[in-house]
């Protein structure tokens, strides 16, 4: 499935990935492929990403949403920082 | 006639001047390609961010302002004025002034009269001028520096502590003054109503998807328009930088041409003294051989 980061600034990243891990405002969570369609709101914390490759990816946000459709993923965040 | 030596020196203070505007059209072209840029990358997340209320909205009955959408009557208000913080922009601030003042002049007239009004104001020009004309208002003057970093936090943080004095009942209205960007040649000066938000209702939408939220919907809205609102202000923030560095392309270009169309004239009255001490001159000379 795809992903597309979004900041305020910017996009920050966009690929294709096999699972995306993520703080809920009420607890961590993890999109896999083919996941219902869901809106959720993030709060502080980290999210892991793994694409298609293998490769691992870990990021901390302070907030933000996330939409899942149809296999995309676009996530909306407040204080992006690579990890 | 003007001596020589007067005019050759107003010709080079022409050409000092022009070479400076020149440059100042040049700079502000290069900034406004930045400003443009950052009001293009902020769009995909604040379409987003639209998409997923509507998204929500679908799914909700009734009106999703909160907090944020109470109709009060206007006891006590707070004006925005997003202004540029330095000058040589042609009318560009003062437009910006004036829209703000014909609202305050208009619709809050009476509120001001009870000593009610709050101006809040975003870069030095508009403080400059409401400092010293609006005695009677609350001047806050916390975030005119906002304006020369106008990162997302940065921003955020001004239009949070408007939002929070709204809730807290505080303000009753809240307008916004600024630049809304066109092109490099076309900015409009305009007052819009920040606060409170008009009426989101469910658009007739048949894409009732079976979205999961989480947590519930009106949760999500709580934190989801507070969002919306700091994207909206700061687009206005970044319109009012674009829209200053295209009117300050278009005033230094004007400026340009001006000195241009002033240094064809100097130059045909500096030829014109030129020819006329020469022929005083020769006439002299005649004159002294004839007397031999």
């Amino acid at each position: 499935m795809n992903i597309s980061i979004l900041s305020p600034t910017g996009e920050i990243y966009q690929g294709k990935i096999t699972s995306v891990q993520l703080p809920g405002t009420t607890g961590l969570f993890e999109v896999l492929a083919n996941h219902a369609p869901m809106v959720a709101a993030l709060g502080q914390g980290t999210g892991r990403i793994i694409n298609t490759d293998g490769k691992k990816m870990a990021f901390t946000i302070e907030g933000g949403f996330v939409e899942v459709l149809k296999n995309e993923v676009s996530l909306l965040v407040r204080g992006y920082q690579a990890k | 006639m003007a001596n020589l030596k007067e005019v050759r020196e107003r010709i080079k203070s022409v050409i000092g001047t022009q070479q400076i505007t020149k440059a100042m059209k040049m700079v502000s072209a290069a900034k406004l390609r930045k400003a443009q840029n950052a009001i293009v990358q902020m769009r995909p997340y604040s379409v987003k961010l639209s998409q997923i209320l509507s998204n929500i909205m679908a799914n909700l009955e009734g009106d999703a302002g909160g907090a944020y959408g109470v109709q009060r009557e206007i006891k006590t208000a707070c004006v925005v004025v997003v202004t540029s913080s330095r000058g040589l922009c042609g009318a560009f601030n003062t437009n910006i002034i004036k829209s703000a003042v014909a609202t305050i002049d208009s619709e809050l007239s009476e509120v001001r009269k009870n000593g009610k009004l709050t101006i809040l104001c975003i870069g030095k020009k508009g403080y400059d001028f409401f400092r010293k004309r609006y005695k009677d208002c609350t001047i806050i003057s916390d975030y005119v520096m906002t304006y020369n970093d106008p990162s997302f936090d940065n921003v955020a943080i001004a239009s949070q502590s408007v939002m929070d004095e709204f809730v807290a009942a505080k303000y009753d209205l809240v307008t916004i003054s600024y630049g809304r960007f066109k092109n490099a040649a076309m900015q409009f000066a305009e007052t819009e109503q920040f606060l409170p938000v008009k009426r989101l209702e469910a658009t007739a939408s048949k894409t009732k998807s079976d979205y999961i939220f989480e947590p519930s919907k009106e949760q999500l809205l709580k934190t989801l328009i507070p969002n919306i609102l700091q994207t909206q202000f700061q687009k206005c923030v970044l319109d009012t930088i674009a829209s200053e560095h295209g009117a300050r392309m278009t005033a230094m270009d004007k400026a340009t041409e001006n000195a241009e169309g002033l240094l064809i004239d100097l130059r045909i009255n500096y030829n014109k003294a030129r020819q006329e001490a020469i022929t005083k001159e020769l006439s002299e000379i005649v004159g002294g051989a004839a007397a031999l």
